[in-house]
């Protein structure tokens, strides 16, 4: 593969070109109940070859078949001639590389039979059902893929990286006395089957379908709201991060200005797409470039952007690509997103944020989080009430919808126990596609917030 | 290509069905600050199904490589469900226009995404817009003789308009499709969809913030909406007992004016389509008959399991088993203006775009959803006053529809859908700004 896009990428006639092929093997196991409802296999392929022309803009043709690498480059350089771009694409500049992580690991998912990993999702669901005769509904999801990358440009740089991904995502529904209660858990980690221990999730999430059985409607009104990793990182990565990356298509508006005040100085807040083993990481985005941790907020104040080569070159001096180019899909073009959101870590513990309240919210489970406009809503699954410093009984229905800026100013207090996420979560972007993330953050406290009553 | 998928599996399945489906896109962007982007992709993916010794396997792929499909298609079958599934036989197709032989290049695609900004360009606004034009081919085959094919194509536009400065609202997409791209007429429709959109002034609500009242959805805020009906109606979820619907069948369970049907033959929509992916001619399905339930989406799978016939509505999607979608949803028009609909309200919310909110899965409740409606309008005296932010509305689509007060004339296609304004009693709105 190495020669055939070398080969092309000589017969470019592109100010710059670039090609990249992806191949992922994967397989899909559902259960509902106690059966096997599908189990799949895929293999699919595609890549994107894209061209800038001096002084136009870019042209990009995606492919299925690498036989035709060539054709995929001419037609690329006709179509960046052709788009009659008004502003010039300037590239900012990347150390050119070459890097081979190729290597089978040792845990291929390939070389599990689909028969192994449908007993093994079998056993999990079995496992929830049993736990208690209130579970009557379990639904459970299995994948795994490998991906192999093939990046060369002409530039130069060269990249080849190969690595798995297994998750399991679970839905528990408990029902007792003609009251219906679910809960949603998973577990995503990059590696085999032998790096997943699911056992635990699974019967977390069982627990936490039973618990709300017996929580209360939260009653609306303003609260104290402590928030567990999960939700802090949810919240931070939705409402801040998506603002730190220039506009995309069909996507929210541009990004935070620098300089802007966002929050308390508490609050500090970056990218990480070079953490070690998360499934966002890689040796290099989709642009080449070496990833790298990005600063966006630092004590409440907006201080970088997340960048591809483009928006790097469009921002002017100072600003580097930050190894953020991601393409959603085998033939999409990359475009500026996050990877691996994370809130730095404060002081304190849980029982530090908790012991001062007498009354108030912790919500220990994030549904949804969305940003509209300026407005974000927060959707909690399962919350606490907090009563004198002590976690109480268990609550549903709990939503947050506030302004941006309000919200952030609210923030009192970061607690020291970083934790990554390591559930199965996923960033939708406008219109450049879905792509995997992690999230990672402490606990974290909000004062005198609105909450209002959601569906329970 | 699907000849030889078919042959790879031969001698060692007792049935197999196949699908290969190939796209020609090209896609033009125009940023916001005048960039245009010019992108093109070409794509086929072969999908195979094998019956071997009674149980069932899938498999996908995007390389031209059958016998690497065929094995992994065993492969799943080797510990895939026994099912007794049963391919159709060949039969006479239906007609219908799937594809627009007006070529589309990147100057006719240039122009068109020029004309919509020229048109939407202003002071205080940020306008993106793109257009995008796709050909491609669609084959059938099973191992009973079906082989069929037909040729499609898809075209569209649409814009992201974002007011700046004080009090300016969230960004207003809007966006149209069909197998032709649209014309200017079409385009004018679109500009003065979102122009009435952002015209009225943010106005507060004086009143409880959290109350049940009338709302009218305009056609965009109703295809979101009806998610939750979308999901009940499907023959899956009913199987497996997670729709509101099930066993339910004739029962009078909506409002009497409400019909709503299915239709791959409607010409020249994102849906049309004469044969299903699984070798079933297309049909049109009325699913709701005024007010009465009919019907459900069903394709071979469902069929077997539930007992009923498939209704051609088999979908293959990459790494996916076959499942019955959708092809061009359709809610019957009735005869009321939007003016007349909004006079019969009195005090409520006209909602011309929701967003789901929060909330489970739109059959997670039996049908009960939350959704944001950042483009929801304070309507007293039959007139609109003004945009009301912070709206969320909250209730149970499914027993909603049951309060329907009255249907719009104005029935329009969004993409794959073809609706009308509907007037709803009782809805739930919380007003949070």
């Amino acid at each position: 593969m190495k020669e055939r896009l070398h080969d092309a990428l000589r017969g470019a006639r592109a100010g710059y070109a670039e090609l990249r092929f992806r191949r992922v093997w994967s397989t899909s196991v559902l259960v509902r109940g106690r059966a096997v409802d599908t189990a799949t296999t895929s293999d699919e392929s595609g890549g994107i070859a894209r061209c800038c022309s001096p002084g136009l803009g870019w042209g990009a043709v995606g492919f299925s078949d690498p036989d035709h690498l060539d054709l995929s480059l001419l037609r690329a350089h006709e179509l960046s001639l052709a788009g009659g771009s008004r502003r010039p694409v300037t590239l900012a500049p990347i150390p050119v590389r070459a890097l081979d992580l190729a290597a089978a690991p040792a845990d291929d998912p390939r070389e599990v039979p689909l028969v192994q990993k449908r007993q093994r999702a079998e056993a999990l669901a079995v496992a929830l059902l049993d736990t208690d005769r209130r579970i009557a509904e379990a639904e459970l999801l299995c994948r795994d893929r490998m991906v192999e990358t093939w990046l060369a440009t002409s530039e130069g740089t060269w990249l080849h990286d190969l690595h798995a991904e297994v998750s399991v995502a679970l839905l528990a529904v408990a029902e007792e006395a003609g009251n219906v209660e679910r809960a949603l858990g998973s577990l995503a980690v990059r590696g085999g089957w032998r790096a997943v221990d699911a056992a635990g999730m699974v019967g977390e999430t069982g627990a936490r379908a039973l618990e709300l059985l017996h929580a209360t409607p939260v009653r609306p009104g303003r609260y104290t709201v402590v928030l567990d990793p999960a939700a802090a990182g949810a919240l931070m990565h939705r409402a801040v991060a998506h603002l730190a990356r220039p506009a995309l298509p069909g996507a929210d508006p541009g990004p935070l200005p620098i300089g802007a005040r966002l929050g308390p100085e508490c609050l500090t807040l970056g990218d990480d797409p070079s953490a070690e083993g998360l499934r966002a990481s890689a040796p290099g985005d989709d642009e080449g470039t070496t990833p790298r941790r990005s600063l966006i907020v630092q004590n409440g104040v907006v201080v970088g952007h997340l960048h591809t080569r483009e928006t790097a070159g469009a921002a002017g001096a100072g600003q580097a690509p930050t190894g953020h180019a991601r393409a959603a899909t085998l033939r999409g073009t990359p475009y500026p997103r996050t990877t691996n959101t994370y809130l730095a870590q404060g002081k304190g513990s849980l029982d530090d944020l908790l012991h001062d309240i007498p009354l108030g919210i912790y919500v220990a489970d994030v549904l949804s989080c969305e940003l509209a406009g300026d407005s974000v809503s927060l959707g909690a699954g399962m919350a606490r009430m907090i009563r004198n410093g002590n976690l109480a009984e268990p609550v549903k229905g709990v939503r947050i919808d506030a302004g941006l800026l309000s919200l952030l100013g609210r923030v009192d207090a970061v607690a020291g126990d970083f934790t990554w996420d390591t559930r199965c979560t996923y960033c939708r972007d406008g219109s450049a596609g879905v792509v995997p993330i992690t999230t990672g953050a402490p606990h974290l406290r909000l004062v005198d917030l609105a909450i209002g009553e959601g569906i329970a | 290509m699907i000849g030889r998928i078919l042959e790879a599996a031969a001698g060692r399945v007792s049935a197999a069905d196949a699908a290969v489906k190939s796209d020609d896109t090209m896609t033009l962007e125009i940023s916001a600050d005048g960039e245009t982007r010019l992108a093109g992709s070409c794509t086929r993916t072969g999908y195979l199904r094998v019956i071997a010794e009674g149980r069932i396997g899938s498999a996908s792929a995007s390389d031209d490589d059958a016998a690497g499909l065929a094995a992994r298609a065993m492969a799943a079958a080797a510990s895939g469900e026994r099912l007794e599934l049963f391919f159709p036989a060949p039969a006479p197709l239906p007609g219908v226009v799937t594809r627009s032989p007006a070529a589309a290049g990147a100057e006719a695609l240039d122009g068109l995404a020029r004309a919509l900004l020229d048109r939407l360009a202003r002071d205080h606004r940020r306008v993106e817009v793109w257009a995008e034009r796709s050909e491609g081919r669609v084959e059938v085959a099973n191992t009973r003789g079906v082989l069929a094919g037909y040729e499609v194509s898809l075209g569209g536009i649409g814009a992201v308009v974002e007011p700046l400065g004080p009090g300016a609202g969230p960004p207003c997409r809007g966006h149209l499709s069909a197998v032709a791209l649209p014309d200017l007429p079409e385009i004018e429709a679109l500009v003065a969809e979102i122009e009435r959109r952002l015209a009225p002034p943010v106005v507060d609500w004086g009143g409880s913030r959290a109350a049940a009242l009338p709302v009218c959805f305009a056609p965009r805020a109703l295809a979101t909406f009806l998610t939750p009906l979308r999901a009940a109606l499907l023959g899956r979820e009913a199987w497996l007992g997670r729709s509101p619907l099930r066993g339910r069948l004739g029962e009078r369970l909506f409002s009497e004016g409400l019909s709503v049907s299915d239709d791959p033959l409607a010409p020249g929509r994102p849906g049309s389509r004469p044969i299903d992916d699984e070798g079933v001619p297309s049909r049109r399905v009325t699913l709701i008959e005024r007010g009465r339930l009919t019907g459900f989406l069903s394709d071979l799978e469902v069929g077997v399991r539930a007992n009923v016939p498939s209704t051609g509505h088999g979908w293959r999607l990459p790494a996916q088993t076959p499942r019955a979608g959708y092809t061009n949803f359709l809610v019957a028009p009735g005869t009321e203006s939007r003016a007349a609909l909004l006079s019969a309200m009195g005090t409520g919310l006209l909602v011309e775009d929701l967003e789901r909110g929060a909330g489970p899965r739109p059959l997670g409740s039996g049908g009960a959803v939350g959704f944001r409606a950042p483009w929801a309008y304070l309507v007293e005296g039959g007139e609109v006053r003004g945009r009301l932010p912070g709206v969320m509305l909250t209730g149970n689509v499914i027993q909603a529809l049951g309060r329907i007060g009255g249907f719009g004339s104005d029935a329009t296609w969004l993409g794959s859908q073809c609706l009308p304004s509907l007037l709803v009693e009782g809805i739930g709105v919380t007003v949070t700004a």
